[in-house]
């Protein structure tokens, strides 16, 4: 082919430069001995791991990092309609259900949580994906510095600003509102 | 006389029976059963030039049309997404649909979005086991990859089957699904002389006695999936098996390029 022919396509045996056997990342598989691409791209290397990069959205898996809304909040636990995954947005319309549960708010004095005081529909959540969870929605974890609320509006309709970990501030009226915002990037 | 068929109130249906336009002589059905039974335009292993496209259904994840000779076949790869029905499980699901538009045959289907008939669902199942081998289930636990085909123009239900294959292999692979190769199809018939006729037309499969379809994936060399209707001696399916399987790896270099070509032009 007079193309590049640095891209790989599913089944294609990859030749490793060197002879220690790397590491495999997503987008290469190992059968009979042969390392072979399972998708369409360049190979790139991150230091001892061979992988394919895949800008393409893909369900959460456990350890990716989410972004979603509330929708639905009860006592034990809120859940979540995920619709971003470690950066990439979902297509409309497929987006994924997490749950977040009354222990895996915080990670202290997490049998004292309220959940009306952490959360609120329509806030925009970043969380980790903890497993797989049941057969309708995924769990999901906040209990760290930088996972919590994002981005919630105050009962006046404004954007509320982050004061603590535990409280937002409303610019129109002043109030304070409790959440369990995460730490801003930069902080 | 009058048969009352309501399948839609709400709208005007077609004729009950339809019949395609005779436009001469040469398209009466009994015209070529008179000539000597020799394949026109191409030699009997040959099989019909392909024009494969990725990417354009940009609604979808991934996207692929296909045309062989007449046939014509569109797919869109949705996925992977949530699965629909509540069951958890280990893997994921794949889901063919196949929809025949209503022109695309000899005779016209009734359109009707959301019922599939026979020749609609057999085909789905017939590409849903030619590629679920191929596909790396595993990595996507409780979601569902939605495989979505309209055959445009018939011309040989083989040809739809494996144009059908050729164009999901290639939108899943368009879809950045993991996969463990690209899975292409290719299929025979046993014309009533004996001889092997390779991707045969509608005109052509009237002679037939039976049809082959294989297909398999040519970069590990593995087999998919076989699917034989009609009247053939072992030793005739093994000789359509061979000949389908040497021309799948053409099919396969007409497919890589056409995905290394869209991967380039990215």
């Amino acid at each position: 082919m007079n193309q590049d022919d640095n891209i790989l396509l599913p089944g294609q045996p990859v030749t490793i430069p060197n002879g220690a056997a790397p590491d495999l990342g997503g987008g290469l598989y190992l059968k009979d001995g042969v390392i072979r691409a399972s998708l369409v791209g360049k190979l790139s290397r991150v230091g001892n791991t061979l992988t394919i990069p895949r800008p393409r959205p893909h369900p959460p898996a456990p350890e990716s990092v989410v972004l979603g809304s509330v929708i639905r909040l009860s006592p034990l636990q809120a859940v979540i309609s995920i619709t971003v995954v470690d950066g990439i947005p979902l297509p409309q319309g497929e987006d994924f259900t997490g749950v977040i549960r009354v222990n895996d708010v915080r990670a202290t004095e997490k049998d004292k949580v309220k959940l009306g005081e952490c959360f609120r529909g329509g806030d925009v959540v970043r969380g980790i994906v903890l497993s797989l969870g049941d057969s309708r929605s995924y769990y999901v974890s906040t209990a760290r510095n930088d996972l919590g609320v994002i981005f919630a509006t105050s009962e006046a309709g404004a954007t509320m600003d982050p004061v603590s970990w535990q409280e937002m501030r409303c610019p129109k009226t002043g109030k304070l509102e409790k959440r369990k915002c995460a730490k801003p990037d930069g902080l | 006389m009058a048969q009352i068929t309501s399948f839609d109130r709400r709208r005007v249906n077609g004729p009950d029976d339809s019949f395609p336009p005779i436009f001469s002589d040469e398209d009466q059905p009994g015209s070529s059963s008179s000539s000597p039974l020799q394949r026109e335009s191409r030699k009997p292993k040959d099989i019909r030039p392909i024009f494969l496209q990725t990417g354009l259904i940009t609604q979808a994840n991934g996207s692929a049309y296909i045309e062989t000779g007449n046939s014509k076949v569109v797919c869109a790869v949705y996925g992977p997404r949530q699965a629909k029905n509540t069951s958890y499980s280990e893997k994921g699901k794949l889901n063919v649909e196949v929809k025949f538009a209503p022109f695309a045959s000899q005779r016209r289907k009734v359109p009707n979005r959301y019922l599939q008939d026979a020749e609609d669902r057999s085909l789905a199942v017939l590409i849903h086991q030619a590629i679920v081998p191929s596909v790396r289930l595993e990595l996507f636990p409780k979601s569902s990859m939605d495989v979505f085909l309209t055959v445009i123009e018939n011309d040989g239900i083989q040809s739809c089957g494996t144009a059908g294959t050729i164009a999901a292999s290639a939108a899943l692979a368009d879809a950045g699904i993991e996969m463990l190769g690209l899975v292409v199809s290719c299929a025979g018939s046993v014309m009533s002389n004996g001889e092997i006729w390779l991707d045969p037309t509608t005109r052509e499969l009237e002679h037939s006695r039976a049809s082959l379809t294989l297909s398999c994936m040519p970069a590990l060399g593995l087999i998919t999936n076989v699917s034989q209707t009609g009247q053939v001696t072992p030793q005739e399916a093994i000789q359509c098996m061979d000949a389908c399987e040497e021309r799948c790896s053409d099919i396969h270099m007409v497919v890589a390029s056409a995905l290394h070509k869209n991967q380039s032009a990215l």
